[in-house]
Parts: structure tokens; sequence; C-alpha cells
């Protein structure tokens, strides 16, 4: 577990505290280094995502052009991570809607593969069920060990779909795993500082494979 | 052909300076309602993943130790379902653009239903009163504040998720001052100027015989004279100046400029 560095902003446990302005400041200032904190890491994970950013939205783009579509996936904040993903893909507010769906939203199917065969299979089962060859899986965890965002992966790089992981830490198994063609990692032990950046590497993922639709369709 | 898309790079964060002051004051308000036992309500009608992304930040926190403390995304007919669910001195928080009607409504709602309102989102900012906090990314360099789909890669490029990351954090951080969390100002800071010159802001939830109607206002239920603007029907919003309604609001800004 990652340890933030908030200490410094607990001087005193004071019941009698009645003046907020110090406290005001404190947060304010803690505020501030969070930011930069984030812009640097996000200005980092895009940077150092750059080639794995440019060979998948090619990669993308080519089974988007082929009828592929998105399954994407995740756990809590990488669920809604992966809903967030789904609708820039499918609705974005400029370019091209592409087909994309998200395994986290149909809670009749998430919590009846739970209660009969367990929460590590949860996504895989729906692949099994929906997802073809041209397909594309794009998986979230923070940590990068997230059973069933890995099972999951697995599967799909089973059933040759393209795979595509954003983690975040030192990446964790999802980083090593042969089964993941295109890992995006952020390198950060900060659960929130990982989300935000992931945000940007999606919208980079997204432009990239729009630009390469554009490409194709003007080399025809 | 015309290029459909934005280039492949992504804004860097361009959080004004004075967003880390309305993040503090905001978590301290936060922290206060919820040691009062509020719930927050989170709805996002556009963008539904930042409001589930709101809500299980504070319900399931990523560090081991802070206390889950009671945020609900709701969607669908926010309007309804708050009015139904939310009890007074509970928080309303929405996520999105200005030009959201089902937050406007919702959040110009919260005065007479007794709720706190703050409104996170990115692009071009909401008019002054429309919420009782605003936390807001401001357009990027070269991007154009009136222009939805820039707007709509601000709320995506992570700039809103690290709003609502740390107002989560500091919220926790004014816990560890229990001596500040059940101090409220003398005056308070969430009481619209404009609006309490006028007249309070009512929301009719019965019409009664007689010219009278029931309303909703700073979360009490009071029987009103409504015969200077009738008709009224429940849901209207209304001007109320000593027990007389003054006029009806249908303007979507609460506060007028």
């Amino acid at each position: 577990m990652s340890v933030e560095p908030t200490g410094f902003l607990y001087p005193f446990i004071d019941a009698d505290e009645r003046d907020a302005s110090g406290l005001l400041a404190d947060l304010a200032a803690s505020a501030r280094a969070k930011i930069a904190d984030s812009a640097s890491v996000r200005a980092d994970a895009l940077e150092q995502c750059r080639p794995v950013l440019d060979a998948a939205g090619a990669a993308m783009a080519q089974r988007f052009r082929r009828g592929g579509r998105v399954f994407a996936f995740g756990n809590g904040g990488s669920a809604t991570d992966a809903d967030g993903a789904v609708d820039l893909f499918r609705a974005p507010r400029r370019g091209r809607p592409l087909g994309a769906v998200s395994l986290v939203d149909d809670r009749a199917v998430l919590t009846a593969l739970a209660n009969d065969v367990g929460f590590d299979l949860v996504f895989s089962r729906q692949l099994i069920a929906h997802a073809r060859a041209v397909d594309i899986a794009i998986g979230f965890s923070t940590s990068g060990n997230s059973v069933n965002v890995l099972v999951a992966l697995d599967e799909a790089h089973r059933r040759a779909l393209l795979t595509i992981g954003l983690c975040g830490y030192d990446g964790g198994a999802m980083a090593t795993t042969d089964t993941v063609d295109h890992c995006l990692v952020v390198r950060s032990d900060s659960v929130h500082r990982v989300q935000e950046a992931q945000a940007a590497l999606v919208l980079a993922l997204w432009s990239a494979v729009q630009r390469n639709l554009d490409e194709e369709i003007g080399d025809d | 052909m015309q290029p459909l898309t934005a280039p492949v790079s992504v804004p860097v964060p361009t959080l004004a300076d004075d967003v880390a002051s309305d993040l503090a004051s905001v978590a301290l308000v936060l922290a206060r309602r919820f040691a009062a036992r509020a719930t927050m309500w989170c709805v996002s009608p556009s963008w539904p993943a930042h409001g589930r992304h709101l809500a299980v930040e504070f319900v399931h926190p990523v560090i081991v130790g802070k206390r889950a403390l009671p945020a609900v995304h709701l969607d669908g007919d926010i309007v309804t379902t708050v009015r139904l669910l939310a009890r007074p001195g509970d928080i309303v928080a929405a996520l999105g653009t200005a030009d959201d009607a089902a937050a406007v409504d919702v959040l110009r709602r919260c005065e007479p239903w007794g709720l706190t309102g703050v409104w996170l989102g990115a692009g071009a900012r909401p008019p002054a009163g429309a919420a009782d906090h605003v936390l807001w990314i401001d357009a990027a360099d070269g991007a154009d504040a009136t222009d939805a789909a820039d707007a709509a890669t601000a709320m995506r490029s992570g700039d809103v998720v690290l709003l609502y990351h740390l107002l989560w954090e500091l919220t926790h951080v004014v816990f560890e001052h229990p001596g500040l969390l059940h101090t409220e100002p003398a005056c308070g800071d969430d009481v619209c100027i404009t609006c309490s010159d006028e007249g309070r802001l009512a929301e009719v939830t019965a019409v009664v015989h007689g010219g009278r109607a029931e309303v909703l206002a700073n979360g009490n239920r009071e029987t009103i004279d409504v015969s200077l603007i009738e008709p009224v029907v429940p849901g209207d919003l209304v001007l109320v100046h000593a027990g007389v309604a003054l006029t009806t609001l249908t303007s979507p800004s609460r506060c007028s400029p």
C-alpha cells in the first residue's frame, strides 16, 4: 500500500481547534502539490507510452476497419474508466463513432456470473459469449494484478483478439504476461495519479485510432 | 479531407491556482456535512462514468483505513429521484459541462430542498449562482471555451478525475481535525446573496384551495400565498417574500445577473 505524503497535515488532533484558516491553507497547498504531481505523471506517461500508443492505435484502426469492436472491463474505479473509454469510442463529440461495449454495464450478467461461477470469471465468460477474433479487448487494472482482468485478457488472446492493458505501479502481472499485445503502464504508486494518467492515455489512444482511420480513408 | 479529429496531443492540466483554494473550502463543507450524517448524491447525466467513479471513491476508499462515506450515484430522472431520497443537509454533487440542462435543474433546486450543491466540470463556466460551490477546469490554452467538443475533451483528460480525487482526499484530511467539523459559519457561505435580497426560492409541492400552495423552502414544508402568480403546479420554483410568492422562475438560471 502506498503511503500518501499527507502526514505533515496532521500536526495535532485537537478537539478544541476552532480556526479553520490554517487547515484551509494546508489543504490548498496539498492540492497544489498534487495537481503538479498529476501533471508530471501524465506528461511522463504520455511520453513513455508514445510508441505503444502509436502501435496500438494503428492495430485497433485495422480491426475497426474489418468490423471489430472494443470490449472494455475493470473493477471499481477501473470499471468506470472502462465505461468512460466505451463512451468515448462509441459516442465521441467529434470524430467517427466506433463499436464498443462495457463488460461492467449489465448488472444481471455480472451478478449471475459472480454468483454462479465466481468473480474471477465475470469478464472472460462474457468474452466467450460475445467476442470474435477481429475484436479488441481493453483491460484496466491499476495494480496490473486484478485476477478477473488478467483471466479475461488471457481468454481474449486465446481467441485472437487484440489485447490492450492499462495499469500502474510497475505494471504488475499485466506488464509481463505475453497475452497482452500492448501494455500502457503509468509509472506511479498512487492509484489516483495512475487513474488520472490513464484518462489521458485513453484519450490519446482514441485520438490515434481516429487519426489512423482518417489516414486510411485518405489513402483510398 | 477535413480532419475530423483533434491532434493526438492531450492537453496538459490547466488547473488554475484558485481551484486549489476552492477544493480546500469545499472539502471543509463536505466533511462538516458528512459529520452531520449527510449523504452525497452523485449525478452526472451526460457523464455516468464520472458520477459512478466519484461515488465509489467515497464509499470504498483506495487507502486502507479511511472511513467509508455515504455517496450514491443516481441516473435516470435525477430531479425526481433526488427529491425523493435526499434529506435536508445532504449534498448533491453534479458532474458535467455548463450546458447540461439536467444538472442545472437539479442544482437550482438544492436551495429549496435544503441541500448543498457542488458542481464539478470543465469548459465554459456555469453562471454565478448556478450552484453553491463550483469546482471547475477552465478551457485549455488553445481550446475554444465555447466549443462543446473541446469541453468534452477537457471532461476526459483526467483533470476532472483529479478534481474529485483531491476532493475525496482533502475531505478525509478535515476529519483529522474534529474541532473544526461542527463549526458552521455564523453566516452560511452557501446562500446566494442575490436570491436572499429578492426572497427565498421555494418549490411547489402541492396546490391547496384559496390561492395557497404547499412549498419546500430550505428543506422545510410551509404553506404560502400564490394568488399573485396562479396558476402554479407541483415542481414550479417560486420566489417567496414574507409568505407570498412573487414570481415563478422559468429561466434555467437560479439568480438574475
